[in-house]
C-alpha cells in the first residue's frame, strides 16, 4: 500500500540523506493540522525535538508529537546532542556533540536549515547551547583545546549568527549551560575533563587531576559571578548536566570517572549565592542502579520536582527540588532524553532503544507513547519540548 | 602483546574500565530474541542457582558465629586455627555471592556492610586503632553492632581480629585487649550471620520481581531489561577484578606493587577470592554453580549452548581459570616470588581479554550490553 504523505516511512531516511543538509523535508503540516483540529489540551499539541540516530551511522534532528508520531527528520552531518530553543522564534540550534565542528540553526516546525555555524579551527563545540531571553544571542559551550580551557562563544542571531565574542567558562570541559531566571546570569557545568582532537576529542586525559565546577557568569560581560565545586574526594565526578528552575535553583547530574563500586553522590542542588553545591544520594538499591552516570536533568513545570536520567542503569530518578530528597524512580531502558510537560511532576522521556514514555513522578506511573513511528529511531541524550 | 605491561599500568587499567563501562562502540546487534528466552534465564539463575549459594553463605556465617562464641570461652591456638578455617569457609561462600550486585545485595549498603572494601582512605585501620584504644561497648553488643561504622562490622574487621599476628596472640593470651577483641570478633560473626540471613530472606521477593517483569512493572518492564542486571553482574564483576583486585596491588609496576592493597591480604587469600569470584561469574554465563542449576541454562542459553561462540568462550574462559589456578592463594606470597608479578599480571591480561569477549560476544549477541545512550552517551 502506498504511503500517505503524512505517514512516516523510515525508508525515506535514505532519501533524506541524498538531499543533504539543504534538503529539509517536512512531514509536519497535514498531520499537525489534523492534530490541532482534533485535540484541545496544550500538552496534546506539544512537539518534542531531539537529536536522533538511525542504524547506519545516520544522524538527525527529529520532532515528534505528544503521541510519539515522528513529524520530521532533518539529517545531520554528524551525531547531534542537544537543541537550544530561541525564545519567540522558529529557530532552534542543534550543536554537534563534542568534539563538534558544526551547529545548525533550524526551523523548529519543519527542520529546515536556516544557518550553519562552524567552530573555529582551534575550538570544538561541546553539544549544548542556549539563547538569551530576548533571542538576540546564542551561546555555545566550546573547548579551546590547545589551552585546555573552556569557552562560551557568543553568536549574534540577528546578524546572520555572526560570532561576536567568547567568554571564559572558568573551567575545563564546559558542557550544558542555562540562563538564570534574571536572564543575565548564565550557569555553566564545567565537567572538568581535558580532551584534545589529537586523542579523538573525547577520551579524558586528566582523570587524576580533573577539577569540575559549576560556574555562573554574566552573559553580557563574561564576568565570573559565582562558582561552586564538590569536595576534593569527589573530584572525579564530572559535573555535566544542569537545569535551572524559576527561583534560580540549579539541579545537576554527575558522571563518575572512578571505580564502579565507589560510593559517590551523582546528583546535586545549588542556588548561586547560597551554600555550596549540595550532593544528593538515592537509597542504596536505587543509587547502584544509576551506574555512576547521569545523562540528563530536567525540572518539571512547577519547579518542585526534578528528574535525572541514568541510561546506563536504565532508570529515571525523581527528586524533591525543595529539600533534595529522593522521591521515586521509574525504569526506562536506555532512557536519557527528558522534557517537562505542562503538568506538575510529569515528564516525557526518550530512549536510545526507540521508546518514549510519559512519566508521572508523583503517582509513579509510566505510559509508553503510543505511536510506533517513534521506535524507528534511537533517541539521543536530550529532549526539548515546544508548546503549541 | 599483553594488554597490561609494566609502565603506565594503572592508567591502562583505568582506561580499560572506563572504556568498558560505557565508552566503547556498541557491538553489532543480533536479531531480536523473544522476551521469554530472557525470562527463562532469569528464572534459572535467580531461583535455581543463587538461593543455594545464599543458604551456604548464611550457614557458614552461622557456623562461624557459633564457633567464635565457643572459642572465646577458652581461646587457644588450636581454636584460633579452627576459627581461621571457619573464616575462610565463609569468605569462600561470600566471594561466590559478591559479584551478584543486585537487589538485596545492594539494598541498605548491605554488600559494604558485609565487606567494606576497597578501603581507599584506610578508614578501617584508623577506626580499628581507635577501637582498640577506647574499647567501646557498642562493638561487643550484638544488638548495637549494626549501628557501627561499616568498616568495623564485616569480614575485613573480622580478618583483622583473627589474622593479625599480634591481635591473634593477644586473644590466645587472654589479656585485656584479647578478651575484648574476641568478644568483638564474635559480635562481627553474629552480625554477618544476621546480614546474610537478610539476604536469604529478601532474595525471593527480588527474584519474583525480576521473574514477573512486564509492562506493568515500573522496575522491570521486560525480561530483557531485567536480564541486564545479570549481564552487568558478569561484566562489572570482571572489571572489578581487574581494576580493584589486581590493578590496585600491582600498582605501576614491580617496584610499586604492594600486596597490602589487595583484598583479604592479611588472611593471605587475595587470589583465592578472585578464584571464587571467577567461579561465580562463570555460573552467570553457564548456569551451574556448586551443583545448583544446570550447565547451558545461564546466559549461554541466549547465544546457543555448544554453539561455536559458546565453545570459543569456554576455551577462553579456561585460559582465565588456568592463569588463576597457577597462582597461590596469597598475593603476599606470589609478589614475594621472582616472577610473581608477571604471573599476576598474566591473570590480569586474561581477565581483560575475557572482558572484551563478554562485551562483544555475550553482550552483542544477547543484546544486553547496553543501548545507544548507555554505551556512548555524553
Amino acid at each position: 500500500m502506498p504511503l500517505m504523505e503524512t505517514d512516516f516511512n523510515p525508508n525515506r531516511r535514505n532519501v533524506l540523506r541524498l538531499f543533504g543538509l539543504g534538503g529539509a523535508i517536512t512531514f509536519l503540516p497535514a498531520g499537525f493540522a489534523k492534530a490541532a483540529t482534533t485535540v484541545t489540551a496544550p500538552e496534546d499539541r506539544a512537539v518534542y525535538i531531539s537529536a536522533s540516530a538511525g542504524n547506519n551511522d545516520d544522524f538527525y534532528v527529529s520532532a515528534f508529537n505528544a503521541q510519539g508520531k515522528i513529524l520530521y527528520e532533518q539529517p545531520l552531518p554528524g551525531r547531534g546532542h542537544d537543541v537550544g530553543l530561541r525564545p519567540n522564534h522558529v529557530d532552534v540550534a542543534a550543536v554537534e556533540r563534542r568534539p563538534g565542528l558544526y551547529a545548525l540553526i533550524m526551523n523548529r516546525h519543519t527542520g529546515e536549515v536556516r544557518a550553519t555555524l562552524k567552530s573555529p579551527e582551534d575550538r570544538r563545540f561541546y553539544g549544548h547551547s542556549v539563547y538569551s531571553s530576548d533571542g538576540r544571542y546564542l551561546y555555545i559551550t566550546e573547548n579551546d583545546f590547545d589551552n585546555a580551557r573552556g569557552v562560551i562563544s557568543v553568536w549574534d542571531a540577528q546578524n546572520g549568527y555572526k560570532r561576536v565574542a567568547e567568554f571564559d567558562s572558568y573551567g575545563m570541559g564546559p558542557h550544558e549551560l542555562h540562563l538564570l531566571p534574571d536572564g543575565e546570569g548564565m550557569a555553566i557545568a564545567n565537567g572538568g575533563l581535558k580532551t584534545h582532537p589529537d586523542f579523538d576529542g573525547r577520551t579524558p586525559l586528566n582523570i587524576e587531576t580533573m577539577e569540575p565546577n559549576l560556574t555562573v557568569i554574566s552573559r553580557k560581560t563574561g564576568e565570573k559571578l559565582y562558582q561552586t565545586r564538590l569536595k576534593d574526594d569527589w573530584h572525579k565526578l564530572s559535573i555535566r548536566h544542569i537545569d535551572v528552575t524559576l527561583d534560580g535553583t540549579i539541579a545537576t547530574g554527575f558522571q563518575y570517572h572512578g571505580g564502579l563500586n565507589d560510593e559517590v553522590p551523582l546528583v546535586g542542588l545549588w542556588k548561586p549565592g547560597g551554600p555550596e553545591l549540595q550532593a544528593l544520594e538515592a537509597p542504596d538499591n536505587v543509587q547502584y542502579r544509576m551506574r555512576q552516570y547521569c545523562g540528563s536533568v530536567r525540572f518539571d513545570v512547577s519547579g518542585s520536582v526534578f528528574a535525572i536520567s541514568c541510561p546506563r542503569g536504565g532508570v529515571v530518578t525523581f527528586w524533591d527540588a525543595h529539600n533534595g530528597k529522593f522521591l521515586t524512580n521509574i525504569a526506562a531502558p536506555d532512557g536519557c532524553g527528558l522534557a517537562a510537560t505542562d503538568r506538575k511532576g510529569e515528564f516525557v522521556g526518550t530512549s536510545g532503544l526507540g521508546s518514549g514514555w510519559r512519566m508521572d513522578a508523583i503517582n509513579r506511573k509510566r505510559i509508553e507513547l503510543p505511536d510506533d513511528s517513534l521506535k524507528s529511531l534511537k533517541w539521543d541524550n536530550h529532549l526539548q519540548r515546544i508548546s503549541a | 602483546m599483553p594488554l597490561f605491561d609494566t609502565g603506565c599500568r594503572r592508567a591502562m587499567a583505568g582506561l580499560i574500565v572506563t572504556i568498558a563501562a560505557g565508552l566503547s562502540a556498541p557491538p553489532a546487534a543480533h536479531a531480536d530474541l523473544p522476551d521469554g528466552q530472557y525470562h527463562d534465564v532469569i528464572v534459572h539463575l535467580l531461583s535455581k542457582v543463587m538461593p543455594p549459594q545464599l543458604d551456604a553463605l548464611h550457614s557458614s556465617t552461622a557456623t562461624l558465629a557459633t564457633g567464635m562464641s565457643d572459642f572465646c570461652k577458652s581461646p587457644d591456638k588450636a581454636g584460633l586455627a579452627k576459627m581461621r578455617d571457619g573464616f575462610n569457609d565463609a569468605m569462600d561462600r561470600w566471594q561466590e555471592v559478591q559479584p551478584w550486585r543486585m537487589g538485596p545485595m545492594m539494598a541498605n549498603g548491605r554488600d559494604q556492610l558485609i565487606e567494606y572494601w576497597p578501603d581507599k582512605h584506610g578508614t578501617a585501620a584508623r577506626q580499628f586503632r581507635l577501637l582498640l584504644r577506647n574499647k567501646p561497648p557498642l562493638y561487643t553488643n550484638p544488638a548495637k553492632i549494626a549501628d557501627a561504622s561499616a568498616a568495623l562490622q564485616g569480614f575485613p574487621a573480622l580478618e583483622e581480629v583473627l589474622f593479625d599476628p599480634k591481635l591473634a596472640g593477644q586473644i590466645v593470651a587472654k589479656d585485656k585487649d584479647g578478651v575484648y577483641l574476641c568478644q568483638y570478633g564474635t559480635t562481627i560473626a553474629g552480625n554477618l550471620e544476621k546480614l546474610t540471613g537478610e539476604l536469604v530472606a529478601q532474595w525471593p521477593a527480588f527474584a519474583d520481581a525480576m521473574i514477573n517483569a512486564g509492562p506493568d512493572s515500573l522496575d522491570y518492564p521486560t525480561s530483557k531489561f531485567a536480564a541486564t542486571d545479570l549481564y552487568r553482574a558478569l561484566h562489572e564483576g570482571m572489571l572489578i577484578i581487574i581494576s580493584q583486585k589486581l590493578a590496585r596491588p600491582l600498582g605501576e609496576g614491580p617496584d610499586d606493587a604492594n600486596a597490602k592493597r589487595a583484598e583479604s591480604w592479611q588472611a593471605e587469600r587475595s587470589l583465592r577470592n578472585i578464584s571464587h569470584n571467577l567461579k561465580s561469574l562463570f555460573a552467570i554465563y553457564d548456569g551451574e554453580l556448586n551443583g545448583a542449576g544446570e550447565s547451558g541454562k545461564g546466559m549461554v542459553a541466549l547465544i546457543g549452548a555448544d554453539s561455536l561462540l559458546d565453545r570459543s568462550f569456554r576455551l577462553n574462559w579456561q585460559k582465565i581459570r588456568d592463569a588463576s589456578d597457577a597462582l597461590p592463594d596469597s598475593m603476599v606470597a606470589v609478589l614475594a616470588q621472582p616472577g610473581g608479578f608477571d604471573k599476576v599480571q598474566e591473570l590480569e591480561n586474561q581477565v581483560a581479554y575475557g572482558v572484551m569477549l563478554v562485551e562483544n560476544d555475550v553482550g552483542g549477541h544477547t543484546e544486553l550490553g547496553g543501548g545507544f545512550n548507555a554505551l556512548d552517551g555524553d
